[in-house]
């Protein structure tokens, strides 16, 4: 038996005994040496294991679905504040808006319809005519909107009453979705002017506007 | 298959005593060896916790099949082999992401008071550490108390592979305890 076979052995198992591994002791002061220092560890091993092991301070490790669930966290964030940023009132033309509906909350709960005549009234002077049926319309104003008097329509549809404003002195280069005020709304381009469109709620509103641009006839502009 | 159940040793105890009689003595060894059967646990497990769940287990395990245990003498090894194989089977279940205990474990500079034999908490400590090849083969031996040749057949690894984790584990906790390193020795590891 040779020092490494010696040492294997004796510190895999500091208390065995073997006849070659005494033989080669006996001629080997350093593993002789080597196996008294062992088995001194390994009574300190089996004094130290005779008890259930230390109790632990864990520190909080950040664990792959945590940092996951953080990085998810992390775009929804970019997301949202995105999202919040497109939905914005994209200039001071949807806050108006919005103000003015606020202002005549009563128009979301009109129960009857506007008469032809009534609607006619509304639309004079207004450059538009409407390719709609008059029962859909439940409340139906003139109503003072950045220097000029616009419709300001509520339009019974499949997805419950949407406000439309036709707003012929303003013009918007793209639809511009807001949602503001428990309302959600898009501004179309539309004729020489614009559409606005608003409903209560998260509601799709964008196919009520399509239905609009194409319901509304601009008349030419008279000087 | 290292999940299988273990062997059991000669002759039922069942089949030597009365059946109420051989319950009341597979209960009593229970009872008798389980801070043994925990204290194996713990320093496998490194959890106060999942240490009684995994004894809590193989105790229920052994229980079913108590009529295996054939020989009282031997129902310590008995015991312990079925807890290391909850253990193990435990990590594989869940598969527990095994982690370095440094990197989660607050290191205490020296022995406190509080814990028995305070002059080896830093040993105790360094046996926590170890990683799970070394340790798991160390526990086997030191509080189990099985011979190289069991814990090859346990861990189904070579006896000098055995001989090899046993060495290395002792000399990482010979440089813990401020002694000199020995020059590594040992073939490679392989299964047996």
């Amino acid at each position: 038996m040779n020092c490494e076979e010696a040492r294997l052995l004796i510190g895999a198992d500091p208390s065995a005994s073997a006849p070659g591994l005494e033989e080669h002791l006996q001629t080997c002061p350093a593993c002789s040496h080597f196996r008294e220092e062992m088995r001194a560890l390994d009574a300190d091993i089996h004094r130290a294991m005779a008890h259930p092991p230390p109790a632990v301070r864990v520190r909080a490790r950040p664990v792959p679905w945590r940092q996951w669930a953080l990085a998810a966290s992390a775009v929804l964030a970019v997301f949202a504040l995105f999202a919040v940023w497109l939905l914005r009132p994209s200039d001071t033309l949807a806050h108006e808006v919005v103000t003015h509906v606020q202002g005549e909350p009563e128009s979301w709960f009109a129960t009857q319809h506007v008469s032809a005549q009534g609607i006619d009234k509304v639309l004079r002077g207004s450059g538009v005519q409407l390719d709609i049926n008059s029962d859909r319309i439940m409340y139906a104003q003139s109503c003072w909107f950045r220097g000029h008097y616009v419709p300001h329509l509520v339009v019974e549809t499949a997805r419950g009453p949407a406000t439309v404003m036709i707003l012929r002195h303003e013009e918007v280069s793209a639809p511009q979705k807001f949602r503001e005020a428990g309302m959600t709304g898009i501004i179309v381009p539309a004729g020489q002017g614009s559409i606005a469109v608003l409903a209560r709620g998260v509601v799709g509103v964008d196919d009520i506007a399509a239905q609009m641009s194409q319901d509304v006839h601009w008349l030419p502009v008279t000087h | 298959m290292r999940n299988s159940p273990p062997e059991s040793p000669v002759s039922s105890i069942s089949g030597q005593l009365p059946a109420a009689d051989a319950r009341a003595a597979i209960t009593q060894l229970f009872e008798s060896l389980r801070p043994d059967l925990l204290r194996f646990a713990h320093w496998l497990a490194r959890d106060r916790a999942i240490a009684e769940d995994i004894v809590q287990e193989s105790l229920t395990r052994a229980w079913t099949s108590r009529d295996s245990l054939k020989d009282p003498t031997a129902g310590r090894a008995w015991l312990l082999t079925i807890v290391r194989r909850e253990h193990a089977r435990l990590y594989e279940r869940k598969r527990l992401e095994l982690v370095p205990l440094e990197d989660i474990v607050e290191t205490h500079a020296g022995p406190r008071p509080a814990e028995p034999d305070g002059d080896l908490f830093v040993l105790r400590d360094a046996i926590m550490k170890l990683p799970i090849e070394y340790r798991e083969p160390l526990v086997l031996q030191v509080i189990g108390g099985f011979t190289t040749e069991e814990i090859a057949r346990e861990l189904a690894l070579s006896s000098t592979a055995v001989l090899t984790r046993l060495f290395r584990a002792r000399n990482k906790l010979r440089v813990i305890c401020g002694m000199v390193a020995a020059p590594d020795v040992g073939a490679s590891e392989a299964a047996s």
